[in-house]
């Protein structure tokens, strides 16, 4: 092979879908390339198509949807090609989420001895197919050899992601797709994994494209990053020339966008609006609306990418680079922290709300799972503190516990002063009492409101709980008090972004006039400008109206950015309770020490 | 995205914005049934009634579309006639087992607990009787009129709504949409009537559908057996029955008043599945 061998090389990808009978662009202009050995990422927020290029290469698009343009793999010219198959059989992909991706029937071992042959072409016997499942579990870092008969339910979320990269490794792939493969696990299984495909990518030499839509990830594992945005191109560069110097405006903004762990910034910097569809952009530059910089040439002419004079093995699609670059550098001026609100701490006027010695326990096919184990956690009033921890730790059970979705076994909740232990044996009164004292705001932002009802009625019938005569106009001053305009009252949640779902929850929150919002996990599913956003609005939330929050959250940078205090949960157990950057600078507790050098930062070098 | 409901897989494979061939004759049937129940006087060349005793068991003719029965009515007039007893008890059979399983099924679904047990042990009962033998049973015995009949059958509908609703409801009590109305502290009753009906309501027309094509069976099969509605009366099960004998001689007697029934009921079912699709994918969030 020679140096200057592609693995894969794509020219002119486009991929257009099929919808109501009219055909709509996703994904357009894709040229990329990958060296053996080499691993590229493509990171891209949700919608951009990053994972429709992923599925093109290996032949797993859905039925009306189409793919164009050239794909060489070591030369030979896989597209135009056959559809419906895997274009190359070198080719292997492994899957975002670890707990669908393994068929629940068979052992876990069985998925990777499934695919292998003899030299006759015959199914391996069962001693003969063992014993490469074990040494393929070995592979991937799992010593244990009776995980091989184990089924898929009885692994963890890690474990089965590692049966998932064996059982992709076992056709000996040269070209690896990895699609999310970190988003569904806990931050520090997430840094396991990364170190696991870095080292199988090493060691076999194989090409890799990770598919991200974190920045960090793609940095720390990527030797080049393509940024992808609304089906096209941005920028093309070696990972660690991209982090000091971005040459797109819209990489700049995702790197500026994403929450700092190391400190706290004034106000985020948040982009304007959101991700537009990538068929409406085909022939101006995709990020003109949102950009600080956009001219009249961006918004006539489609964008390509270019390479940067000057620089070998860079390229942008920014048209005014030459003459933005400067700017572009001035912009990560980092606003450092503004401690102000810290010192709120616990005054002497006592807590707003307090849990003391709570504990919860599910009865789950006749075992018992403690969720909660003496918890004891004190909020005051006007207050910004997070619960920190990973799936399972109970943060969640806690906060539904404080809004009555739980009702707690043993220990005692109190908020202003009320008993709020158990919801169901206060009297009406008491009830709307506490329910203007504390609400609560989701997650998942697509079905935190009823999909057969506007946006305006379900705020009306909020505020109407307050004040029968609400008008549309307190409706209006509600979502403009989020950031909304008045014309979305009679949008319906499908119409919506995910971002703008969670300010119309937060707003529904907002009509009952709370002092306290539980946010469980509100940021985690949006993507990260949006999520900039959403933090943004809820400091100028607590800001204007004095709310505190309880903020539940797995993600320590966004922790830092929004809370005074933080409790650390781990199984169920507080580990751990302080100044938040106290605890994220100097944990005292071996837990929260592994927790915070798990976070993949900005830096190309680690793993 | 998360799709709070999922059409099931379909009988009849649309896309959206077009409709198929089937959908269409479908469509056109349905209409055309109900316009003959509502305007039969307008329609109908012959009374329903009207007998000539000379020209009886005539073939198909330009002035007898269908031919006549043995005692010389026009068949085609009375199929017309016989539309409008064809709709109308399905019609408040279909309703009736909505209103009834929906305010069950989304109570028990929601409140859980003894009630819940209740009602569903009631549905279980419901279902492990012979719903065509009750009805049998009840109507023959105590010679009920079509009215008994419908009631009876409304019933014996209603349980499968109940199930239908319960499930669904249970499905919807945990998502977060339901919790954070609880959380902003929305009573039950409105949470249920105001969010969680209408994001129900697609499977709630397709099941009312369906209950209108298979009670249509239901009660031409009773008419058949000569219950629930006199003799004589143009009514298709009736028809089919007292055609059975003139198959030899006027087989149109017989095959008219079927092919109704068959097609009346494959249309409305064909309908409720194009509805079902149309209204559950309205709500859908952007994909």
């Amino acid at each position: 092979m020679t140096g200057h061998e592609k693995l894969l090389e794509v020219e002119g990808l486009q991929i257009t879908a099929n919808v109501d009978g009219e055909s709509r662009t996703l994904v357009s202009g894709i040229n990329l390339t990958v060296d053996p050995g080499e691993t590229i990422a493509i990171v891209g927020e949700s919608g951009s198509g990053k994972s429709m290029t992923a599925r093109a290469l290996m032949g797993l698009l859905p039925d009306g949807v189409t793919v164009r343009g050239n794909v060489h793999y070591e030369g030979t010219q896989l597209l135009p090609g056959t559809r419906g198959r895997r274009l190359h059989k070198d080719f292997a992909m492994i899957f975002q989420d670890p707990f669908t991706m393994l068929n629940p029937l068979l052992p876990s071992g069985r998925h990777i001895s499934e695919t292998l042959r003899d030299e006759k072409g015959r199914r391996l016997r069962k001693p003969a197919a063992r014993a490469v499942e074990i040494e393929r579990l070995a592979e991937v870092g799992i010593q244990d050899p009776t995980v091989a008969t184990r089924y898929p339910f009885e692994l963890s979320g890690g474990m089965r992601q590692r049966v998932g990269i064996a059982a992709t490794l076992a056709s000996n792939p040269t070209l690896l797709i990895a699609d999310e493969v970190t988003t569904a696990l806990d931050v520090t299984t997430q840094a396991e994994i990364l170190q696991l495909l870095k080292r199988v990518q090493r060691s076999r030499n194989v090409g890799m494209i990770l598919i991200t839509h974190d920045l960090s990830v793609a940095f720390s594992m990527a030797d080049r990053v393509y940024v992808l945005y609304a089906g096209q191109l941005l920028e093309q560069s070696p990972s660690s020339r991209m982090l000091i110097e971005p040459l797109h405006p819209y990489t700049r903004g995702l790197l500026d966008s994403d929450p700092p762990l190391d400190h706290r910034a004034a106000t985020l910097y948040s982009m304007p609006g959101s991700v537009p569809q990538a068929s409406t952009v085909l022939h101006s530059c995709p990020f003109a609306a949102r950009c600080a910089w956009a001219i009249e040439d961006c918004r006539t002419a489609a964008t390509p990418l270019r390479e940067i004079g000057g620089e070998s093995g860079r390229s942008s699609a920014c048209i005014r680079i030459e003459e933005i670059r400067g700017e572009l550098g001035l912009v990560s001026e980092p606003s450092t922290a503004d401690a102000s609100g810290s010192e709120v701490g616990m005054s002497s006027s006592g807590a707003f709300l307090a849990v003391n010695n709570l504990r919860k326990e599910f009865s789950r096919g006749g075992r018992r799972v403690i969720a909660l184990d003496s918890v004891s956690i004190e909020v005051a009033a006007g207050e910004s503190v997070g619960i920190v921890g990973e799936s399972g730790s109970g943060k969640t059970t806690l906060g539904r516990s404080i809004v009555g979705l739980e009702t707690p076994t043993a220990g005692s909740i109190h908020i202003n002063g009320v008993d709020a232990t158990n919801y169901d044996a206060l009297g009406h009164g008491q009830v709307a009492k506490l329910r203007t004292a504390v609400q609560m705001a989701f997650q998942d932002p697509y079905s935190t409101l009823s999909p057969a009802r506007a946006v305006g009625p379900v705020l009306r019938e909020a505020l109407r709980l307050d004040n029968p005569q609400a008008s549309n106009a307190d409706v209006a001053e509600l979502l403009k008090l989020v950031g909304l305009p008045a014309s979305y009252a009679r949008r319906k949640p499908a119409a919506l972004s995910g971002g703008e779902r969670q300010r119309v929850a937060l707003a529904r929150a907002l009509a009952r006039k709370p002092n306290l919002i539980v946010c469980d996990e509100i940021v985690s599913a949006l993507d990260v400008s949006v999520q900039a956003q959403i933090l943004n609005l809820l400091k100028r939330l607590r800001a204007e109206l004095g709310i505190g929050y309880l903020f539940i959250t797995h993600d320590l940078a966004v922790v830092r950015q929004i809370t005074d205090r933080v409790y650390v949960l781990h199984r169920g157990r507080l580990v751990e309770h302080g100044p938040t950057g106290q605890v994220l600078d100097a944990p005292r507790e071996e837990y929260t020490r592994s927790l915070v050098a798990s976070v993949p930062q900005n830096t190309v070098t680690l793993l | 995205m998360t799709a709070v409901l999922t059409a099931p897989e379909t009988f009849v494979k649309t896309k959206r914005g077009k409709r198929s061939v089937l959908v269409g004759m479908s469509l056109v049937i349905v209409t055309l049934v109900i316009f003959c129940a509502l305007f039969q006087q307008f329609v109908t060349p012959y009374s329903a009634g009207t007998q000539d005793l000379n020209n009886t068991l005539a073939g198909p003719s330009l002035s007898h579309l269908l031919g006549t029965d043995d005692l010389g009515r026009d068949v085609f007039s009375r199929i017309i006639v016989g539309a409008r007893s064809a709709l109308i008890g399905p019609a408040i059979i279909a309703f009736g087992a909505m209103l009834i399983g929906t305010l069950l099924g989304l109570t028990a679904g929601y409140r859980g607990g003894w009630y819940q047990t209740l009602v569903m042990r009631w549905v279980d009962l419901m279902f492990a009787v012979p719903q065509l033998l009750i009805a049998i049973v009840v109507v023959g015995v105590l010679q009920g009129s079509y009215w008994e009949a419908v009631l009876v059958l409304i019933v014996l509908t209603a349980p499968a709504d109940t199930r239908l609703l319960r499930g669904a409801t249970v499905a919807q009590r945990n998502l977060p949409y339901v919790e954070a109305l609880r959380v902003v502290g929305v009573p039950s009753r409105r949470i249920l009537a105001g969010h969680v009906w209408p994001t129900l309501m697609p499977l709630t027309v397709a099941q009312t559908f369906l209950n209108f094509a298979t009670s249509i069976v239901t009660l031409a099969s009773l008419s058949f057996l000569g219950l629930g509605v006199a003799p004589g009366a143009a009514d298709w099960g009736r028809m089919l029955a007292e055609g059975r004998d003139l198959v030899v001689v006027n087989p149109w007697a017989a095959i008219g008043p079927g092919l109704a029934i068959a097609l009346t009921a494959a249309s409305m079912n064909i309908v409720g599945d194009w509805l079902l699709e149309r209204l559950s994918s309205r709500g859908r969030a952007r994909a």
